[in-house]
């Protein structure tokens, strides 16, 4: 690993708070336990660090950097909360940039700074409208992959589209997941049952379809991948979480049947 | 023939999930053509005499490779392709099943029989997680396969 000769060397607070600013991110933004833990230990080297541990837990995230030198053995450690863990993924793509730049040099650790704090007070790239609207397609999309026709494709979009526009709506004010999965699938489900059932010949296809919009896949994939990693904690958490979630999805759809009936 | 266009549908399922996760525009088109490839791979196996897990699992290998040989290509983290393209075979209807099966279980009438009910909802959920598995494992597979190269 390289490190760039930057004329006054980096103080090593200004390494571990780069670090974990970068990993905090990147955990927040749907990356596995595996890749921010190996980015963050590339960044610390990088800024100039001899030695760098992380521990990454779901809602902690650490790192401790060590510089050896002739003179002095300096070793700082810090903490930081990482609350929530969502999916950004322009955000991984812009933060991997960013560590490519700093690896080659061609960042000072000024700028650096600045640009890691422009990327993580970049707005998404789709307004919310969009993408309510893309999700729902998203669940038509699914009925016709279930064998639906195109009325039921046409209820499950405006259904799911329903739906989403709900758990916006509630994750916006704070809302936790069992609640806004619950609301979300019931809202979604009984738009769509109403209407498949005025118009369509397959139903079904369409109440299955209409409530995968909140399937929790980054935590999902991310958590198996966890597991085969060997990050065994993370990935359980993540199931959990996930668990959580699709079990909110349940009792929303058990009421909307009973309405349906 | 037709059942094979079906298999374009996975580009709108996925691309809806895409923009959740707010990917780069610029990669949108990676993301829809790559959850076709892998649905209709799982498709092919399918047709070919394989079971839905054995398929998920060719598909998902299929997603990761490819995803990570063109992150490399392009400078940006293959997960990002591989995820949104992986997100249509997750096995939702399963997980709903499986749910749906136990909370049947809280509806009975005291002292019914919930075997029935509790054999179906532990196949669905058997099914599930191995599907969810055998997809992880393949977006896994190249950090798993390669772990040298693919670091980032």
């Amino acid at each position: 690993m390289q490190t760039i000769a930057t004329a006054p060397v980096l103080p090593l607070d200004d390494i571990l708070n780069l670090t974990l600013e970068a990993g905090l991110l990147m955990h927040q933004s749907g990356a596995g336990t595996h890749r921010t833990s190996a980015a963050m230990q590339r960044i610390a080297k990088a800024l100039g660090a001899a030695r760098v541990e992380v521990m990454i837990s779901s809602t902690n995230i650490g790192v401790s950097v060590e510089r050896a030198e002739t003179a002095s053995h300096e070793t700082l450690t810090a903490f930081r909360k990482a609350p929530h863990m969502g999916a950004n993924f322009a955000a991984l793509s812009a933060v991997r940039r960013w560590l490519h730049q700093l690896e080659q040099g061609e960042l000072d650790s000024q700028s650096a700074k600045l640009q890691l704090a422009e990327i993580a007070r970049r707005p998404t790239h789709y307004p919310r409208w969009a993408i309510t609207a893309m999700v729902g397609i998203s669940c038509g999309a699914f009925a016709a992959l279930f064998g639906g026709d195109i009325p039921a494709i046409l209820a499950t979009t405006i259904g799911a589209a329903c739906g989403m526009a709900v758990r916006f709506a509630l994750v916006l004010r704070h809302f936790k997941p069992s609640i806004f999965a619950t609301a979300a699938s019931f809202v979604g489900l009984l738009c769509t049952g109403v209407l498949a059932h005025w118009f369509s010949q397959t139903p079904d296809a369409a109440r299955a379809a209409s409530v995968l919009f909140l399937i929790p896949g980054v935590p999902l994939i991310n958590g198996a991948s966890d597991l085969l990693n060997g990050n065994y904690l993370n990935g359980m958490v993540r199931f959990a979480m996930s668990a959580v979630i699709i079990f909110g999805i349940a009792v929303g759809v058990s009421i909307a049947l009973r309405i349906l009936g | 023939m037709a059942s094979w266009l079906l298999e374009l549908w996975a580009a709108p399922a996925a691309l809806g999930f895409a923009m959740l996760f707010n990917v780069p525009p610029r990669t949108l088109w990676v993301c829809g053509s790559l959850a076709i490839a892998g649905h209709a791979c799982r498709k092919l196996v399918m047709v070919l005499g394989g079971d839905i897990v054995l398929g998920t699992l060719c598909a998902g290998l299929l997603i990761g490779i490819v995803a990570e040989w063109w992150g490399s290509r392009q400078d940006q983290p293959g997960a990002i392709f591989a995820v949104s393209a992986a997100i249509p075979m997750v096995p939702g209807t399963y997980m709903y099943k499986a749910v749906q099966g136990l909370l049947g279980i809280a509806t009975l009438p005291h002292g019914a029989d919930g075997t029935q009910l509790l054999v179906s909802a532990g196949v669905s959920g058997v099914t599930a997680a191995m599907i969810v598995i055998a997809l992880a494992f393949g977006v896994a597979a190249p950090m798993l396969l390669w772990p040298r190269t693919a670091q980032h």
